[in-house]
């Protein structure tokens, strides 16, 4: 694993300065059935192609951002800040 | 010239600590790219050698008389020179202490120790040859198909794992230095690999368009096949001009090196290519053989110019000393100055025959005669070729020079997602479609090779003494055999004889395996296909890729203090704290005096290591009361409370004192190990909601002790104006005051049970507040107190100490923390599942527990209840207080009722232990309020 990542603020870095946040998933609204908590808590689509998913740039800004990552060929197209997501 | 330029030099092409180091790294005085001018002596098995500027161990040692370099690696067949480029396996030698190092690239320097390896006695008589004899006892998959019962591996292993491998590993070898292990980090626009005529013109033409230029060769200087073999190819690329090959090199070389926007690495290996253009370079040429240095260059465009590789034909004996491949005699001559023999006969094809007959004849040595490929039957000689027999006659000769097939050394376009092809026409694989970003030029793309020989024919010859692999001793025999026991996929034929598994990395014998599994099974060469290339294209040592030990450690402001008291370290992640001051024999006496100083008079011990972050702005406590279990909007300026962390499913993530010290400021402390998480965490909850709050970890901008006991606050009296009297400073109050003429931030709450406070200030004035501490304490016979002392103060406390007395099942419900989760307040992280976990019944229990009669069980001890496993201890300790064992356990929740009893076996005997729900000390807290 060697990929780069295009941090919003930062720039193309190695994968390494960044910590994985996971699948970007939407929270259950309060008072949700144990199953959608269930769901949100452990399932992950682990979709094929690109994905939205959190990252942190640990070793540098340390700001959490969406990257659409490729999982077959771990090609990051496009990141941005939460705030600024469409 | 850039920054980045010059220190790439420095870290790539300079010979570093030798006299030369000052001279331009570029310079380039011979082909052989040695700049020492003087002959040299070094030690062949403790025998004196000399060697001239031009030479490597190899050269110099052929040009001593040696023949035989090696002794193979499973039959300990005599090995010679083959190759010469640093490819094939039959060179490799102990340098001063490093073992399998190519003897016939390492440069030569004055003093060094060469030693052979895998023979006993010597290289020309080796007892372990008597392992031929016996082949028929290893027939290829012998593992498989010998060890058919467990006790025969059992007694088989020790033997063959004395027996088998090459070098031995030196296990007292040490570096002189830590720095001989470097990792260097670099990015450049293109990389070209291969320093050859092609490769030469392609980091021109990038340089030409701008671009920053990394150009890499295997080889100590640039150049290619042209440094010792000009006038092999025609077609040279364009920016060759000259009267000759050799004028027409030297102006492109030189107009390389003095090119701004190219860096050159030679003696470079970039034997991978990984995801995102990363290119894995081992370096060689550094001072010690030792040396290693590894660079991580990232790269935007490859250039595959990495060439041919020559490999052997197949005939019987084709391993025999004596017998080169052209290649090899031709470097031995160009760029050494050695004559490979003096009567030699040329296997190969007429005009490649023709053009290798007359250098050799112009370098002296009589050519006995030209002999197809196809007419060869067998090399004739003992320890060393005596003369080549042919269909027609045997011709007397020392050396054979083999004109063999050149298959293009495409494995880094592979591994970058190219495409490899077979190219019907030249009978080779070479490139194909390459993904964008990398590109292939020269031979690699199989342009400009002779077109290749079978190399499947057998000549009626003994099968058994063709090697098609020379590292691991694969012949056309075993191949036959595999293919004949099934294994007749490249993969799998691969994978059961180990051919091109071995040093060379299938550079010898990769395409004659090919054309043997082709025609043994009917099938075409592109039907047969080839085995997947992947990193690395090259041995690497290991040293290269482990890179320097480094080790980041964490010292407190407070570090030298504990190292003056004569404390004893404990490692907490990267921290480095006191487990208890004392000599290590007596660790219980000094714990307990250490506990009887905070329980009677008063203790102090440093928490710098806690985590500590500051959390600000308009929206603070609604981030807070999100992320913890409990609610913090609501706590006054001024106060402090505990708080959990927990995630969606409940499982407490970390714990810790959270503390208002202005309207729109929080201070928060986290467990040791846990703060980039609890700040990751806090960030991530806060991402994307808009809410006015930033976190910062201020934890190595403060230092931080808990001075703690009845006179803990006639201590801090002394030192500080602030009123420490319950009035103005009662328990779980937080207060900003000047502690010794520090400003401060001081915390009164009770980790140990006492009365106390944490004092926070800044880290620069670490030692001077641990100093007016301890002699304000003086009077009190103050004794600082370590981790150990602290964990058994808590423990009678029934403090829970988070990922020691929980694990990652863990819910505050049945962690005894239930007081902790607010379900009362709105929506925060976990409490739909805290809120299920109350609603049922609990599965396990965190209990307190007493032993019945005093035995220590150990952390970590199973609990025992009708013969059954019925939960675990997590922590146990005495407690001096209550001259009893105590502890903390896990039990399932039918055990947990106070009173119940609980077993365990410790040392072998089944003991008891009875359930406590009250805190072993001070159940009243009243002590923590006084």
């Amino acid at each position: 694993m060697s990929f780069l990542i295009p941090c919003p603020n930062c720039g193309k870095r190695s994968v390494y300065e960044f910590r994985f946040g996971g699948e970007v998933k939407s929270r259950p609204a309060p008072g949700s059935t144990a199953e959608a908590w269930l769901s949100y808590s452990y399932a992950t689509a682990n979709r094929e192609r690109p994905q939205k998913e959190w990252w942190y740039h640990t070793h540098g800004c340390r700001q959490w951002f969406f990257a659409m990552r490729d999982t077959l060929t771990n090609e990051v197209t496009e990141t941005s800040l939460p705030e600024e997501a469409p | 010239m850039s920054d980045k330029t010059d220190s790439a030099h420095r870290h790539g092409a300079s010979p570093r600590g030798s006299d030369e180091s000052s001279t331009s790294p570029n310079s380039v005085s011979t082909n052989a790219g040695s700049t020492r001018q003087s002959p040299v002596t070094f030690s062949f098995n403790g025998r004196p050698i000399q060697a001239l500027p031009q030479d490597t161990v190899a050269s110099a040692l052929y040009r001593a008389g040696r023949r035989t370099f090696s002794r193979s690696f499973k039959y300990h067949r005599p090995r010679g020179l083959l190759c010469v480029a640093g490819k094939c396996p039959n060179c490799l030698m102990n340098v001063d202490g490093t073992p399998n190092v190519r003897a016939c690239t390492q440069p030569v320097q004055a003093g060094m120790q060469v030693t052979h390896q895998n023979a006993y006695p010597s290289l020309d008589t080796d007892f372990m040859s008597l392992a031929e004899r016996f082949s028929w006892a290893m027939p290829v998959g012998f593992y498989y198909k010998t060890f058919t019962h467990p006790w025969m591996w059992r007694i088989a292993e020790p033997l063959i794992r004395r027996a088998a491998g090459l070098g031995r590993i030196d296990r007292e070898f040490r570096p002189e230095a830590n720095h001989d292990y470097e990792h260097v980090f670099a990015h450049t626009e293109t990389t070209v690999v291969g320093g050859g005529p092609f490769g030469l013109q392609a980091a021109l033409d990038a340089a030409e368009r701008g671009e920053d230029v990394v150009l890499i060769d295997d080889q100590p200087a640039l150049g290619g096949h042209l440094r010792y073999a000009p006038g092999e190819n025609s077609t040279l690329p364009k920016a060759f001009t000259g009267d000759t090959d050799e004028s027409a090199l030297a102006a492109v070389i030189s107009r390389v090196l003095d090119h701004p926007q190219i860096t050159v690495y030679t003696d470079a290996t970039c034997f991978g290519v990984y995801e995102g253009n990363l290119l894995a370079i081992a370096h060689r040429g550094l001072d010690s053989p030792a040396a290693q240095r590894l660079t991580q260059l990232r790269t935007d465009q490859i250039v595959v110019a990495t060439g041919a590789s020559e490999a052997p034909l197949l005939f019987e004996n084709n391993d025999l000393p004596g017998v080169m491949l052209s290649s090899g005699a031709l470097r031995l001559i160009g760029l050494h100055g050695v004559k490979p023999g003096e009567r030699a006969v040329v296997v190969g094809q007429a005009e490649r025959a023709e053009s290798t007959s007359q250098a050799l004849q112009a370098a002296g040595v009589t050519v006995a005669g030209v002999v197809g490929p196809a007419d060869v039957v067998k090399a004739v000689g003992g320890k060393h070729v005596t003369g080549l027999k042919t269909t027609t006659e045997l011709l007397a000769c020392d050396l054979v020079v083999v004109c063999g097939n050149w298959a293009p050394d495409a494995g880094l376009a592979a591994q970058a997602g190219g495409q490899i092809e077979w190219d019907e026409a030249r009978g080779v694989f070479a490139t194909g479609a390459l993904p964008p970003g990398v590109t292939a030029v020269g031979a690699a793309t199989g342009a400009g090779l002779p077109p290749s020989l079978d190399t499947a024919r057998k000549n009626g010859a003994n099968a058994k003494k063709t090697f098609v692999c020379p590292c691991e001793d694969v012949s056309l025999h075993d191949l036959s055999t595999a293919i004949a026991e099934g294994f007749d996929h490249i993969e799998t034929l691969k994978r059961y004889t180990t051919t091109t598994m071995g040093p060379c990395q299938g550079k010898m014998c990769k395409q004659a395996a090919i054309d043997v599994c082709a025609q043994e099974t009917g099938r075409t060469v592109r039907e047969t296909g080839r085995t997947t290339s992947r990193p690395p294209t090259a041995p690497v040592p290991l040293g290269a890729l482990a890179g320097p030990h480094l080790h980041p450690v964490k010292r407190t402001p407070l570090h030298a203090k504990h190292d003056e008291l004569g404390c004893v370290w404990m490692d907490m992640g990267e921290w480095k704290r006191p487990l208890y001051y004392g000599a290590p024999e007596s660790k219980q006496a000094s714990v307990e005096q250490e506990y009887w100083a905070v329980r009677q008079r008063v203790g102090l011990i440093d928490l710098s290591t806690l985590g500590k972050l500051e959390v600000v702005g308009a929206d603070a406590g609604k981030l807070l009361d999100k992320v913890y279990t409990n609610r913090f909007s609501d706590l006054r300026v001024g106060r402090a409370r505990y708080g959990v962390i927990c995630d969606e499913a409940g499982i407490i993530l970390d714990d810790g004192t959270v503390s208002r010290v202005a309207d729109d400021r929080y201070f928060i402390t986290t467990t040791t190990g846990n703060i980039e998480f609890v700040q990751e965490w806090l960030e991530w909850w806060q991402a994307g909601s808009g809410w006015c709050v930033h976190v910062t970890n201020v934890t190595g901008g403060l230092a931080a002790v808990n001075v703690a006991g009845p006179k803990a606050r006639d201590t801090l009296a002394k030192l500080t104006d602030r009123d420490l009297g319950n009035r103005r400073f009662g328990y779980m109050r937080c207060r900003r005051a000047q502690v010794a003429g520090v400003p401060s931030l001081m915390l009164r709450i009770g980790f140990v049970g006492e009365t106390g406070w944490e004092v926070h200030y800044p880290a620069e004035h670490g030692e001077h507040v641990w100093d007016a501490i301890m002699a304000a304490g003086k009077e009190f016979d103050i004794r600082p107190f370590g981790v150990e002392t602290q964990r058994v103060l808590r423990l009678e406390k029934k403090h829970v100490i988070v990922s020691v007395d929980t694990d990652a099942t863990s819910n505050p419900i049945e962690s005894d923390l239930a007081w902790v989760a607010k379900l009362d307040k709105g929506d925060f992280i976990g409490k739909a599942a805290i809120s299920r976990a109350q609603a049922r019944p609990p599965r396990e229990k965190l209990v307190g527990f007493v032993m019945d009669d005093n035995v220590l069980p150990p952390d970590g001890c199973v609990i025992i209840a009708d013969d059954r496993p019925a939960g675990r201890i997590t922590s146990v300790r005495h407690s001096p207080v209550n001259e009893k064992v105590i502890g903390l356990a896990w039990v399932s929740a039918d055990l947990a009722a106070a009173g119940g009893t609980i077993g365990m076996r410790v040392n072998g005997r089944l003991v008891t232990a009875t359930i406590a729900d009250q805190p072993f000390y001070d159940p009243a807290q009243e002590r923590l309020r006084q």
